[in-house]
């Protein structure tokens, strides 16, 4: 297959209806352990957020309608997964060389070689990766690797029933993204936006590059848990150098002048 | 009526995943720190200092030895696969402070251990010349894990990413000092030379701490409101700069130089332990985060 172009999703989450065949095919096919039947009382929503053994996540917001009783109340639902950037933290920071870029411009964690250092985990601006208290390495979506090995879509945009979760090309799915918002601007559905998409309605994607999952919202993106604008965390690696150089410096030359003197002087 | 909070949440569940760092790596962060200040006084004392100050140079290289000896075991032993940890010498990566740290400890390591073997022979110009190349790295090793915390999206690490760096390694260079005074009071007179450049290194920690809490504002309520302030605020700024910046005001023997000495190493550990766990809670909180990531966010 012709490479050098990246794949990743488009998640529409004014299709979304709330199901999680994306969960449980991802759990299914991944062959993840379960996460135990923890009841959160958060709306429909007893798995929380993603983790080592959760790479799809199906967040819940319930908003009851306003002003008199009967109100229509409001439902927002995303699947939350992995964003893939193109400029990845988690990639960035792996000393071990376990995070790498894929042939088909994913994220993946070789986890014959991830040895569970944990930088990774802090360095995600979105909270996806995680390490698994089973087998202490650090675990997320794989954008389905084998399945794209052998031609077939990832498990959770298989399942979906809707087609709110979409796979493809990044540019197809931008252009996708991006004609559907069109179409709900137009329908009248304002609060409709872009996330993940450079230069898009939201421009959410700052210091990150473009995602390789974007997603259409119906709401602020910190309602969904979703951070708005992120800097990618190795960008203060340089400036933050630079300073504690210049304090070494400032301080052995100090300590240097100290000595310098003779030790008859002083006292 | 409720209040409206600052910032809509989901559930007020976190945004982040929290850091797994324990024990061993806050010890790590505190002895890797003593050992690169006291390798870097030792080197200082032995090119620049007279016959007088070879004796906080020979402390100063037989302190930092055994510090570098332990520092690997522990990073090790905070691996969740840690039979893997030769893995971490498969790449260079610049952008990595891990991956940099991982070369930096391996390179001071092997310079501390031949500067302390260099003391023991009677070399001078080798010993002053394996001193003068170790003490870059030991530089590094005392101030990259500033630049580590402070290369992740945690909210009190990454506001203040300028100056954990700077702060870590004026603590460094506090504690690595403190160490070897402790060791020349203990063995009969503590040094004049070393008093006065802990003061200055104690000066200098207490004008990036009081920056940084500065910078930090909210963002800081782990550190100065939350239950590691009983920690650091009498321990890490109290007992650690503030009570050996006024001891040094006094003129004492060995006694005081000891107590001095004790008070900046227990107060650098307290600092180490409490940026390492007040970046867990700080992970925890999405307002906290929403606020540096938000349309109107002070970054």
């Amino acid at each position: 297959m012709s490479v050098r172009s990246s794949v990743g999703f488009f998640t529409d989450t004014s299709l979304c209806i709330g199901c999680k065949a994306c969960e449980v095919a991802c759990k299914q096919w991944n062959q993840l352990d379960s996460d135990g039947f923890e009841f959160s009382g958060m709306s429909y929503d007893n798995t929380q957020m993603l983790s080592a053994t959760t790479w799809r996540h199906v967040a819940f917001v319930e908003s009851p309608g306003a002003g008199a009783p009967g109100a229509q109340h409001n439902w927002l639902m995303l699947s939350d997964v992995c964003k893939h950037c193109s400029n990845a933290g988690c990639l960035q920071a792996c000393p071990t060389g376990a995070i790498v870029r894929t042939e088909f411009g994913t994220v993946y964690i070789q986890e014959d070689v991830c040895n569970g250092c944990g930088y990774c985990v802090p360095a995600c601006p979105y909270g996806v990766v995680d390490l698994s208290p089973i087998d202490h390495r650090a675990h997320k979506c794989t954008l389905c690797y084998d399945r794209l090995k052998a031609g077939m879509e990832p498990a959770c945009a298989k399942a979906c029933p809707t087609d709110s979760i979409v796979f493809g090309h990044v540019d197809e799915m931008r252009q996708r993204a991006e004609a559907r918002l069109r179409t709900l601007r137009d329908r009248g559905v304002t609060s409709a936006r872009l996330y993940g998409v450079d230069g898009g309605a939201a421009k959410d994607t700052e210091g990150q590059g473009t995602l390789g999952s974007i997603f259409l919202l119906l709401d602020e993106p910190e309602k969904y848990n979703l951070p708005r604008h992120v800097e990618l965390p190795q960008n203060t690696v340089l400036p933050s150098s630079v300073l504690t150089a210049a304090t070494a410096l400032l301080l052995g030359l100090g300590a240097a002048l100290i000595f310098g003197r003779s030790s008859r002087d002083g006292r | 009526m409720a209040v409206e909070p600052a910032q809509a949440t989901y559930y007020g569940l976190p945004v982040l995943k929290r850091p797994h760092w324990k024990w061993e790596i806050v010890l790590y962060f505190w002895i890797g720190g003593i050992a690169a200040g006291a390798s870097v006084i030792a080197a200082i004392a032995d090119l620049f200092g007279d016959e007088e100050d070879r004796r906080a140079a020979k402390a100063g290289r037989l302190i930092a030895l055994p510090l570098m000896a332990v520092a690997p075991a522990l990073l090790i032993k905070d691996l969740g696969r840690p039979e893997r940890f030769l893995n971490m010498l498969r790449v260079f990566k610049v952008k990595s402070p891990m991956s940099m740290g991982t070369w930096g400890l391996t390179t001071f390591g092997t310079f501390a251990g031949l500067s302390a073997f260099l003391e023991l022979l009677p070399f001078h110009g080798l010993r002053k010349l394996a001193g003068l190349l170790g003490a870059p790295f030991a530089l590094f090793v005392g101030g990259y894990t500033g630049v580590l915390i402070s290369a992740t999206a945690i909210p009190i690490w990454f506001k203040n990413r300028l100056l954990w760096g700077p702060t870590f390694l004026a603590s460094a260079f506090s504690t690595g000092i403190a160490a070897v005074q402790a060791a020349l009071a203990l063995a009969g007179t503590p040094s004049e030379k070393l008093h006065q450049a802990d003061t200055l290194a104690l000066a200098a920690e207490a004008g990036l701490l009081g920056s940084s809490l500065t910078r930090l504002g909210d963002a800081g309520a782990p550190l100065t409101k939350g239950r590691w302030s009983t920690l650091f605020l009498p321990g890490a700024l109290g007992l650690g700069v503030g009570l050996p910046l006024l001891l040094g005001l006094f003129r004492g023997g060995r006694t005081l130089a000891l107590i001095r000495s004790l008070c900046v190493l227990v107060g650098g550990l307290a600092l180490r332990a409490c940026v390492i766990y007040a970046g867990k809670d700080s992970a925890d909180d999405p307002q906290a985060y929403f606020a540096l990531t938000g349309r109107n966010g002070s970054r």
